[in-house]
């Protein structure tokens, strides 16, 4: 190659190479909350028939968190709620949101006759206006004064733009008290040293600031208050000033579960933001008193009953003597763990999981099709003290979060061992439990070795597990990579690195600055919000492809019918009536959980005409939990009317709508 | 014309008062043998407001659910100082609307402390150096409805605010009824042959269990009412029910957990009014709230979710725990989750485990007291016969018979339901069982409030003195100065200081350049905590009983300010010559 040609190729190549990080920067023009409120405006002047704006609270910062309805005012039609950006932390929800907004008068303006629409585009205004202050800080607080360490002044100590580059990152300075070292081969990543390796740590790491009080911490109060995605009441996180002093305490978390109660048409809570529940099931790992195979009496009852009050009981064993004792026959678990005071579910039910594992098998499906990268960075499921968890487990209603994009994984390219006979994890999960044991004890034992499996374990012990069925490949090649990463753990954090490779100049690179108590110290590090936003040139197209399976999630509620009615003369003037309630839609109705706790309002079937008399069966019979897809009840009144006279039979609840069917009291004797 | 009649009635009561107070040094005159309406409350803190404009303060902190007021009342003397400068003592009662004597202990409280001003003592000395914080009606709207609606002895607990109690899509359609039309709710009973009672051979009025095999002669059928929505069960939703007792924010827990919890914390109007109340009054160290019925005195925590209390706030509450339990005999000091049974939501929880304020519950009055029986005999047997103490009922309808002339039980009569035809009406009637009869109410009150008042004068007083100025030469001084409280309650609890719920108290030395500064753990050994930065604040708490020291090693001559500023007790500044 000539000279010339690489006085020519070069920049080229840097140009490519730069291009796409430069792309990659924030200049996406996200709108703010006052803009996002005038969005809302302009929607419902453009569409007054269909849209209103309700204020649901004023934030402490005095912002209106506004929430747009659509679709028809006074058509009995369940309601799905939207809530964009709780936590503050996400930028492109709060526009996911609006776009949905525009879409459901628009193009798919046929989903306003099915359901109701209440969206939320920015749950958490005063944390979200954060995002576009000079210099951009992460702090997703509302506007209320806390003092975070409880000393004599309240805000006193927030981040300062030591280095004037509009930027809050991070200083480093060589102490002996540092924790951190640079990442090798890497110009501004660190990590924390690892002592068992012989590490040794050169840096600590502070946020970038000054010690404005002079109490020996930097950064410590910053202005803003709580974090309103983590104010709501199921698993609330007490004791730390970010989340308030209890669940529910500000106006904006307020707001919204008083509009949520005083709307009982609501039927499903779809949440945009940082958290993601349908890519994979939400973990059922919490641990809780409600989790317990056995229980204890209260010391008081137990004497009183003559048991010993250190024994324990399974649940059955506890029901049984409840019902003895009580007399109630309707005596329950939840009755009984509310009485010993074994508190909430914190897990999923598993009844609900099963629909729920479908709907991420329709994601990943929905993901392939519309050709979006699957192998991105996993957002958590669930988190405590959220909207999304308030919304399952304590509203009762079926409730998916869902986020936009996340980092790419970075793609690390699997080692190909010089020895072709090492007998990979890659290998080894595409070999059958069979094949696996077909190897034989001595290849087994090599295959271990090679692998750094413990020696605690020796290949008996391996291929008894496999014979056993307690063990398989699969399972085999995941702890072995498991150990792995875990022998590569102490590395950088691996968010970082996956933004490092993704766009290193979402870095700023280390600069000497000579602080005014620390000394000299180096400013750099990654640039707030850069874990969060996609390419400039993305987001539409991300939000564009992304959001029609919010309608395949609104279109899995529960659809319930009068499948077939039935009567049968039994006498003269009396009449049997069979009717069969059907529940067509995928999710149940309730959600397991949601008839838990209660909620929503259930549907109701009723009958009526004149002159009745109910002979068998009550007027109004509440329907209980039907499963989806076919899931069926029959529910049989004798009653006593007029021949040939018409009687009605009415289905109805808040969050299902209505159906009626018009019965006559004719026909012959079975 | 009731209502006409109830007017009168307030209006002599003022006028008596009013010229009771011409004739008697201007000192209002309340009397504690019967029970308040929530009208005559607000007349008499209006009173007391009128009497005493420079000791208190009646405003309103909210509305309830029916847009009535919650009123709080306030004693502070402003001469000594503001309200939050000292140590504050919150009190409220009747959170259950049927728990209605609870008011009155607040009321009396209030009335005591300032007829007694100038004249006793020792109630002169708590008034100038405490605040007191009295919100005698927290449940509003069903303590006015106690009086005015059918009710019984149990009913109106909740706050107004409608819930599908049996999840039929329906809130509040199934409430009790006044069948008779005698504005109580009594027991109704049908006669079954099959029933597990029979009449008392001894007293007709009394029905006893048949014994087996024998034959039944009542069938208890519950509370007076129909079955409104004909769905086979009687007043089983009633209005409500949500417990503001429940809805409180610590570890709140929704209904399926929590019976009455609401929709979410502080959903309720009072609660959420008394909250954002008590987080602007940081200088409040104690709280009572009064309910009735079971003589007792709970402290938390009502749930395992509320973790164990630490040992020295254990020992904060033992302490004047044990003092109420001798102040008000027959009751018993307990802890609410290990004693009782388990709550989620209750204020006392909120109390001390969000905010780190010792509080107490007082359940006020047993029918145990309805004795008739010879002097000396003890109660301990009926006691343990019932978990709430109950006195046998042959005994508590002599106690009606011969000490209230048969005004508290009613008579069984009979009555044509419309569901159940020929039925009998009758039992013990609404102001009975859980509350005293009104000869009975001015000890109540006068106990009650007495632990209200020690508890008062254990909040902590930090006083300041100079254990001594050292010279270490090259200019520099030594300066050890000691805090000490003498009273039951620490500065700050130590939940405050373990959870960082507030800020601490501060230590502060003025007028020198400060070199170092810290907490000396141990005076003989010289162990001393610095504080590396700003040594010249400190930042620590005083313990109960006990004191806490300071060193500051200084540079400069003339006269130092030590200052001691804490949240919950009265500030202290000294000089110091050096």
């Amino acid at each position: 190659m000539s000279r010339v040609t690489i006085a020519v190729l070069l920049p080229l190549l840097i140009c490519l190479l730069i291009l796409p990080t430069v792309q990659a920067a924030d200049s996406y023009a996200y709108k703010t909350p006052e803009q996002i409120q005038q969005a809302l405006r302009d929607l419902v002047g453009a569409h007054k028939g269909s849209a209103q704006i309700q204020s649901l609270a004023v934030t402490p910062g005095q912002r209106d968190l506004s929430l747009l309805m659509l679709g028809n005012k006074n058509g009995d039609k369940p309601a799905i709620f939207v809530i964009a950006n709780p936590e503050a932390d996400y930028p492109i929800a709060s526009e996911a949101a609006l776009v949905l907004a525009q879409k459901l008068v628009g193009d798919w303006k046929d989903k306003l006759d099915s359901y109701r629409w209440y969206i939320l585009p920015c749950a958490n205004p005063d944390g979200y206006a954060n995002f576009f202050s000079k210099p951009a800080v992460n702090n997703f607080g509302n506007g209320k004064s806390v003092n975070n360490d409880n000393d004599d002044a309240f805000d006193e100590d927030g981040p300062d733009d030591v280095n004037g580059d509009g930027l809050i990152t991070m200083m480093r300075q060589k102490h002996p008290e540092g924790e951190w070292i640079p990442v090798p081969d890497n110009p501004v990543l660190m990590k924390r040293a690892d002592a068992e390796k012989g590490e040794v740590g050169q840096y600590r790491l502070i946020p970038e600031g000054f010690d404005n009080d002079s109490d020996g911490e930097i950064n410590e109060d910053g202005p803003g208050g709580v974090n309103i995605g983590c104010n709501f009441p199921h698993r609330f996180q007490h004791y730390q000033p970010e989340n308030g002093l209890w669940a529910a305490s500000e106006a904006e978390s307020q707001g919204i579960l008083r509009f949520a109660f005083d709307h009982p048409e609501i039927a499903m809570i779809i949440v945009l933001g940082r958290n993601n529940t349908i890519r994979e099931v939400p973990s059922s790992d919490n641990r809780s008193e409600a989790m317990k195979d056995k229980y204890r009496l209260p010391g008081w009852m137990a004497r009183n009953l003559g048991i010993d009050p250190e024994q324990e009981f399974p649940m059955k064993e506890l029901i049984e003597m409840g019902r003895e004792f009580t007399g109630n026959p309707n005596l329950d678990e939840d009755m009984i763990m509310r009485f010993l005071g074994a508190g909430a579910a914190v897990n999923p039910d598993k009844d609900d999981l099963s629909y729920w594992t479908e709907i991420t098998e329709q994601y990943k499906k929905f993901i392939e099709d519309a050709e979006l990268p699957d192998k991105r960075l996993a957002n958590p499921g669930f988190s405590s003290g959220s909207i999304a968890e308030w919304a399952y487990y304590q509203y009762g209603v079926p409730t998916f979060c869902m986020d936009f994009w996340t980092l790419p994984e970075v793609e690390k390219k699997p080692e190909e061992p010089a020895d072709s006979t090492i007998l990979t994890p890659e290998k080894l999960e595409k070999m059958s439990n069979d094949e696996f044991l077909a190897l034989g004890e001595e290849k087994i034992a090599k295959f271990m070795k090679d692998n750094d499996v413990p020696s605690h374990f020796t290949p008996q012990m391996v291929m008894q597990g496999v014979k056993g069925g307690m063990m398989t490949t699969e399972k085999m090649a995941k702890m072995i990579r498991d150990g792995k990463k875990k022998k590569e753990g102490g590395g950088a954090d691996p968010t970082e690195e996956a933004l490092y490779s993704f766009n290193p100049d979402a870095f700023v690179s280390w600069q000497k600055y000579n602080h005014p108590t620390l000394g000299e110290v180096e400013v750099g590090g990654m640039k707030p919000y850069s874990t969060v936003l996609p390419p400039a040139d993305k987001v539409d197209e991300l939000i564009s492809k992304q959001l029609p399976f919010v309608l395949t999630l609104a279109d899995k509620l529960p659809q319930l019918d009068i499948a077939k009615v039935e009567v049968e003369k039994k006498s003269s003037g009396v009449y049997k009536i069979d009717a069969w309630i059907v529940n067509n839609g995928f999710l149940p109705n309730p959600t397991h959980q949601g008839k838990r706790c209660m909620r929503p309002v259930p549907v109701v079937a009723t009958l009526q005409g004149d002159n009745l008399e109910f002979l068998e069966g009550k007027e109004r019979v509440p329907i209980r939990l039907l499963e989806g897809s076919g899931g069926t009840e029959k529910v049989t009144w004798l009653i006593g009317g007029k021949d040939g006279a018409s009687v009605s039979l009415q289905l109805a609840g808040p969050t299902f709508g209505n159906v009626v069917r018009s019965i006559a009291l004719k026909g012959g004797t079975k | 014309m009731k209502r006409v009649i109830r007017y009168a009635s307030i209006l002599a009561l003022v006028a008596l008062c009013l010229s009771v107070s011409t004739a008697f040094a201007q000192k209002p005159v309340l009397t504690f043998d019967h029970l308040y309406n929530n009208d005559q409350i607000v007349d008499a803190l209006r009173l007391l407001n009128k009497a005493y404009p420079n000791l208190t303060t009646l405003e309103s902190i909210g509305k309830t659910e029916e847009n009535r007021d919650i009123w709080l009342f306030t004693i502070n003397n402003p001469k000594t100082g503001k309200d939050t400068d000292k140590p504050g003592i919150y009190v409220d009662g009747t959170i259950h609307g049927n728990e209605v004597q609870a008011t009155e202990v607040c009321l009396y409280l209030a009335y005591y402390l300032l007829n007694s001003y100038g004249e006793i003592e020792n109630i002169t000395k708590l008034v100038d150096n405490k605040a007191f914080y009295i919100i005698p009606i927290v449940n509003v709207d069903n303590r006015a409805r106690f009086f005015t609606d059918p009710a019984d002895y149990n009913y109106r607990r909740s706050a107004v605010v409608p819930f599908d109690d049996d999840h039929d899509g329906l809130a509040d359609e199934d409430d009790i009824d006044d069948l008779d039309g005698d504005n109580e709710i009594l027991e109704m009973r049908i006669r079954d042959p099959f029933g597990e009672y029979k009449t008392n051979p001894d007293d007709p009025r009394m029905m006893i269990r048949v014994k087996p095999g024998e034959k039944g002669e009542w069938r208890r059928l519950g509370e007076e009412g129909i079955d409104n929505d004909g769905d086979g069960q009687l007043n089983e939703d009633g209005p409500g029910y949500l417990d503001m007792n429940r809805n409180y924010g610590f570890k709140w827990q929704p209904p399926y957990v929590q019976g009455g919890a609401g929709e979410y914390p502080m959903s309720a109007k009072v609660p959420h009014a008394i909250a954002n109340f008590v987080i602007t009054k940081p200088n409040i160290c104690f709280d009572f709230a009064f309910h009735n019925s079971g003589r007792l005195w709970v402290r938390g925590p009502g749930s395992k979710l509320a973790g164990m209390y630490s040992p020295q706030d254990v020992r904060v509450y033992d302490y004047l725990g044990e003092e109420a339990e001798k102040i008000t005999p027959g009751y018993r000091y307990i802890i609410g989750s290990r004693d009782m049974y388990t709550t989620h939501g209750d204020f006392d929880e909120f109390m001390y485990s969000t905010l780190g304020i010792y509080g107490f519950v007082g359940e006020l009055y047993s029918s145990i007291k309805e004795t008739y029986r010879p002097y000396g005999e003890k109660e301990e047997r009926d006691q343990q016969a019932s978990y709430w103490g109950d006195s046998p009922e042959e005994e508590r309808l002599k106690f009606n018979d011969r000490l209230m002339q048969g005004q508290m039980f009613k008579e069984w009569a009979k009555f044509n339901h419309p569901q159940f035809g020929e039925i009998e009406i009758g039992g013990w009637r609404k102001f009975t069982t859980r509350i005293p009869q009104p000869f009975m109410l001015n000890e109540l009150v006068h106990r009650n409030a007495s632990v209200v008042i020690f508890t008062a004068s254990q909040t902590p007083e930090v006083s300041l003195e100079l254990i001594d100025v050292k010279d270490l030469g090259n200019g520099l001084k030594r300066v050890r100065v000691r805090a000490t409280n003498p009273n039951a309650m620490p500065s700050l609890s130590s939940k405050i200081m373990r959870e960082n719920i507030i800020r601490k108290d501060i230590f502060k030395i003025e007028g020198v350049e400060v070199v170092s500064g810290g907490i000396i753990d141990d005076i003989p050994m010289e162990r001393i905590e610095f504080v590396e930065h700003r040594p010249w604040m400190i930042f620590t708490n005083v313990p109960s009983f006990d004191k806490r020291d300071i060193q500051w090693i200084v540079r400069g001559s003339g006269t130092a300010t030590v200052t001691y500023d804490g949240l919950k007790a009265i500030n202290q500044t000294m000089k110091i010559k050096l």
